[in-house]
């Protein structure tokens, strides 16, 4: 059985990612700041943290073997005009998004690249594609990852691994609060297919790439109910 | 097949290369195939065996064989659930020196052909209250390409009519995406080494030298992501254009 790294696998997409896969043959490690259930392995860390993240690989790898594939979901949300935005949360955003899959990468891709095989998935945004209002920081930190995943792809894809992208559309799941804006029906009404994504349709995405994709490089695809087309 | 079917599916083009796989694909996925080609032949009769589906001859650039060919599908089998326009015709040349009439036929086959069958198909699509309509664009048609002027406007102009359906559609359920393949090993290619002069093995390894992932692309690939828009659970994909090339469209020089 292949073993794929979850960031952010106790809830949300990540949690939806890391069932789908455990349901479809796949030997599943969660890693988020509280265990997730249902994976052969919870990890807790903090994905900004470097140190934190290679531990939990190491465990990763003592306990379930080689890590084929990663797909990196942790992730944080808050809306705030741009002059709002501090340099601390501005850190922050950048460091848990982009950080996260840096880290991740770092000490998941040179045994990837050793074993000439391997597949990854990082978890953007529409609003990194689109742009928001009150998104400045949220959609600079998913935009890099698109910039890194796109870079990253051309660049191992002759060696053996795939990097590709997820940028979902607001989702049904706990980074939207009861009152997000995202939930108001005037605004779900501008929505062409007129409801939120379902983490699901997330996680059939992600498993087409992990599963499928194999001629998918740098690609990102957008399950988002045609918010950005 | 000993499989039950529980959608009806019509994917053009598809006695061989990509439409083929992709019926395939979706016969797997419990869609029973009408599997469309400009005439019936021995070759389509075969496919639609395999699929354990049926055959649906009609040119897709003309209007009236289109509608013809779906009503009989509807009074057959029902109301298309899954729609795949794969169907194309493809010539190349420099602009100048393209037969205008062949340069039209590219657009009208490729392009027209498709609004021809969403026209078609709709009304029966509405009837069942949704469906999925996968549209196949090309690279070419996202990055354009030399010497084929007439393909790349006719596949752009499928991404911005799945872009636009897209947003039209979704709100009946009715989901309209696009793939846009990168080099792909089908038939097709002949197309491609007559122009340059080469054998198809020398054009094979002439576009797999420029593509990232160092090879081209197969039908079953494409047939994948086919699989992926049209599930019956997936309604979020909405007027995309999955691109599904290996990694060239955003760095091939």
């Amino acid at each position: 059985m292949s073993v794929v790294l979850v960031t952010g696998a106790a809830s949300g997409i990540g949690g939806a990612v890391a069932s789908s896969l455990r349901d479809n043959g796949w030997t599943v490690a969660g890693l988020d700041l509280q265990p997730a259930a249902g994976v052969a392995l919870a990890l807790t860390a903090d994905v900004s943290d470097p140190a934190a993240v290679a531990a939990a690989v190491r465990a990763v790898r003592e306990g379930l073997g080689p890590i084929d594939a990663l797909v990196t979901a942790a992730g944080h949300y808050e809306m705030l005009p741009v002059s709002e935005i501090s340099p601390e949360s501005w850190h922050r955003m950048l460091r848990v998004h982009l950080g996260g899959l840096r880290n991740c990468l770092s000490v998941v891709l040179p045994d990837m690249l050793d074993r000439g095989r391997g597949s990854v998935v990082a978890v953007t945004s529409e609003l990194a594609i689109g742009g928001g209002d009150g998104d400045a920081h949220y959609a600079a930190a998913k935009g890099a990852i698109i910039g890194l995943v796109r870079s990253l792809a051309t660049e191992v894809a002759p060696r053996g691994v795939r990097v590709n992208a997820v940028a979902p559309g607001p989702t049904d799941t706990p980074l939207l609060s009861p009152d997000s804006p995202w939930r108001d029906r005037e605004f779900l009404a501008t929505v062409p297919n007129r409801r939120l994504t379902r983490p699901d349709e997330i996680a059939a995405v992600v498993r087409f790439l992990l599963d499928e994709g194999n001629f998918c490089i740098g690609e990102v695809i957008s399950p988002n109910g045609g918010v950005v087309i | 097949m000993a499989q039950e079917f529980t959608r009806v599916g019509l994917v053009t083009g598809a006695a061989q290369g990509m439409g083929a796989a992709i019926a395939a694909r979706l016969a797997a996925d419990g869609v029973h195939v009408g599997v469309n080609d400009r005439v019936q032949t021995p070759q389509l009769l075969d496919v639609a065996s395999r699929v354990g589906g049926f055959p649906v001859p009609a040119d897709v650039s003309d209007r009236g064989q289109v509608f013809a060919a779906v009503a009989q599908v509807e009074r057959d089998h029902g109301p298309i659930g899954v729609l795949v326009c794969n169907a194309a015709y493809m010539t190349m040349g420099a602009l100048t020196e393209h037969d205008e009439a062949d340069w039209w036929k590219v657009v009208d086959t490729n392009l027209s052909g498709t609004f021809h069958l969403i026209q078609a198909v709709l009304p029966g699509m509405r009837r069942l209250g949704g469906g999925h309509i996968v549209i196949i664009a090309s690279e070419w048609g996202v990055t354009g390409w030399p010497r084929a002027t007439a393909y790349s406007a006719s596949k752009a102009g499928l991404i911005a009519l799945t872009k636009t359906l897209g947003r039209e559609l979704a709100r009946e359920g009715i989901y309209v995406n696009a793939i846009a393949p990168g080099v792909t090993d089908t038939p097709q290619l002949e197309v491609d080494a007559a122009d340059a002069g080469l054998s198809l093995e020398q054009m094979h390894a002439e576009y797999a030298k420029d593509i990232p992932l160092g090879r081209i692309g197969q039908p079953q690939e494409i047939a994948a992501g086919v699989s992926l828009l049209t599930h019956p659970d997936m309604g979020a994909l909405v007027g995309q254009v999955l691109q599904i090339n290996g990694g060239t469209t955003r760095c091939r020089v």
